[in-house]
C-alpha cells in the first residue's frame, strides 16, 4: 500500500512541475515576444514531458 | 459579487477526472483483490491512467489561471 | 441568490465572509505580534508539551489512560509513518516527525475547538515554515548520506533515458525536488484550513443571519445550522487527514532522500 501511496504523490508533484515548468517558459515567451501560441505549446510540452518521467519512474515493469 | 468564469468552468471540468481516478482505483483495487499476484501487471497501467487523468485536471487549472 | 435578494429588499446586506477574516486585530493592545494565530501556537506549544510530559512522567507497565493516550500517538508516529517508510534507520527521524505530526494536528483541531476556533495553519506562513524545515532536512539527510555530487546527478539525470531527453527532463525534476515538493507541501495544507475556516464560516454566519429575516428564512436558518455542525465533524476528518499527510510525505522524502537510487 505504501508503495502505491507514495507513487500517486510523486505523479502529481511530476505533473505539477511539468506543468509549471514548461508552461512559464512558454508564458515568458509569448509575453516576451507578444505572441499566443507559446503557452499552449509549453504546456502540452510539459504534460508531455511529466508523462514520460512517469512511465520511466512507475510505467515500466 | 465579482469574480471569474473561468473558475466555474474549471470546477466543471475538474468532474471528469474525479469521477476518472475513482474509476481507475477502483478497478485496480478489485483487481489486486481477486488476483493479488496481478499487482505488478495492473500497477504500472493504474498509475498511466492515473496520470493522464490527472494531467487533464492540472491542464484545466492552469487554463483557468492564464486565460 | 434569491435569498440575497430577499435580504437585500430588507436593507440589510448579507457580508459574506473573505479573506478580510482571516486578518485578526492584536489581542493586546496594538501589539502585533500578539494576533490570535501567534497566541494559538503558543498555546498549542504549552499543551502538547504539558500533555506528553505528564503521559511520560510516570511510566508504568500498566499504563495509566493518559499514558496509553500518549503512547498510542507516538506509536502510530513511530511505526506507522516513520518505520513503514523509512526503514532500518528510521529512529532518528522519529522525533522531527513526532513534533511536526503533534503540532500541526493540535493547530489544525483548534479550528474546530469552541472559543478557539481558528486554524494557525490558515495563515500560510506556518505552513510555509514547516516545509522550509523538512526541504532542509531531506536535502540535507540525502546531501550527507550520497555526496553532493551523487545525489543531484541522481536526482537530474535518470538512467536509461537518450540524451536528448534530458534537456526536457532535467528542469522537470530539479522543479520538482526544488520547488513543487515544498509549495505543494505548504500549500496543501493551507488550503485546506484556509477553505474549512471559510467554510464553516459562510455556514454559521450565514444561518446567523438567515435567523434576522422575514419569517420564512427563520424556517430556513436551523438547516443552515445543522449544516455547519456536520461540516464541523467534515472539518475535524480533514483537519487529522491533513496533519497526517504532511507528516506522511515528510517521512516519504526522507526516504527517498536516503535510498541508493531514485
Amino acid at each position: 500500500m505504501k508503495q502505491e501511496e507514495n507513487a500517486a504523490w510523486s505523479i502529481f508533484g511530476y505533473l505539477l512541475s511539468g506543468l509549471l515548468f514548461w508552461g512559464g517558459a512558454g508564458w515568458a515567451l509569448d509575453h516576451w515576444l507578444n505572441t499566443r501560441y507559446f503557452l499552449l505549446g509549453g504546456l502540452l510540452l510539459g504534460t508531455g514531458a511529466s508523462i514520460y518521467v512517469i512511465w520511466l519512474r512507475f510505467g515500466r515493469q | 459579487m465579482k469574480g471569474t468564469l473561468n473558475l466555474v468552468g474549471f470546477g466543471l471540468s475538474a468532474i471528469g477526472p474525479a469521477i476518472a481516478t475513482g474509476m481507475i482505483f477502483a478497478a485496480y483495487i478489485s483487481g489486486v483483490a481477486r488476483q493479488p499476484e496481478a499487482r505488478s501487471v495492473l500497477q504500472p497501467i493504474a498509475f498511466l491512467g492515473f496520470a493522464l487523468a490527472e494531467a487533464l485536471a492540472l491542464f484545466g487549472l492552469v487554463l483557468a489561471f492564464v486565460l | 441568490m434569491r435569498t440575497l435578494h430577499l435580504l437585500r429588499a430588507d436593507g440589510e446586506g448579507f457580508v459574506p465572509p473573505s479573506t478580510n477574516d482571516f486578518n485578526l486585530p492584536p489581542v493586546f493592545g496594538n501589539n502585533e505580534y500578539t494576533t490570535k494565530p501567534i497566541l494559538l501556537v503558543f498555546l498549542s506549544v504549552i499543551l502538547i508539551s504539558v500533555f506528553f510530559i505528564l503521559a511520560s512522567r510516570k511510566a508504568a507497565i500498566v499504563p495509566s489512560k493518559l499514558q496509553f493516550a500518549g503512547e498510542s500517538i507516538y506509536g502510530f508516529v513511530r511505526n506507522d509513518l516513520a518505520r513503514d517508510n523509512i526503514g532500518h534507520e528510521f529512529m532518528r527521524f522519529v522525533p522531527y516527525l513526532f513534533t511536526l505530526f503533534t503540532f500541526i494536528l493540535t493547530n489544525n483541531i483548534f479550528g474546530i475547538v469552541p472559543l478557539l476556533q481558528f486554524p494557525a495553519m490558515s495563515h500560510v506562513s506556518f505552513p510555509y515554515v514547516l516545509a522550509i524545515f523538512t526541504f532542509i532536512t531531506f536535502h540535507y539527510i540525502g546531501i550527507r548520506k550520497q555526496g553532493v555530487v551523487k545525489y543531484f546527478k541522481d536526482i537530474m539525470f535518470m538512467p536509461g533515458v537518450p540524451k536528448a531527453a534530458y534537456i526536457l527532463l532535467t528542469p522537470l525534476e530539479l522543479a520538482t525536488f526544488f520547488i513543487v515538493r515544498p509549495l505543494t507541501l505548504s500549500l496543501r495544507l493551507f488550503a485546506n484550513m484556509f477553505a474549512g475556516h471559510l467554510l464553516l464560516l459562510v455556514f454559521i454566519l450565514g444561518g446567523d443571519h438567515l435567523l434576522k429575516g422575514v419569517i420564512g428564512l427563520k424556517l430556513i436558518s436551523p438547516f443552515a445550522f445543522a449544516f455547519g455542525i456536520g461540516l464541523t465533524f467534515f472539518e475535524f476528518m480533514v483537519q487529522c487527514l491533513q496533519a497526517y499527510i504532511f507528516t506522511l510525505l515528510t517521512a516519504l522524502y526522507i526516504a527517498g532522500a536516503l535510498a541508493d537510487e531514485h
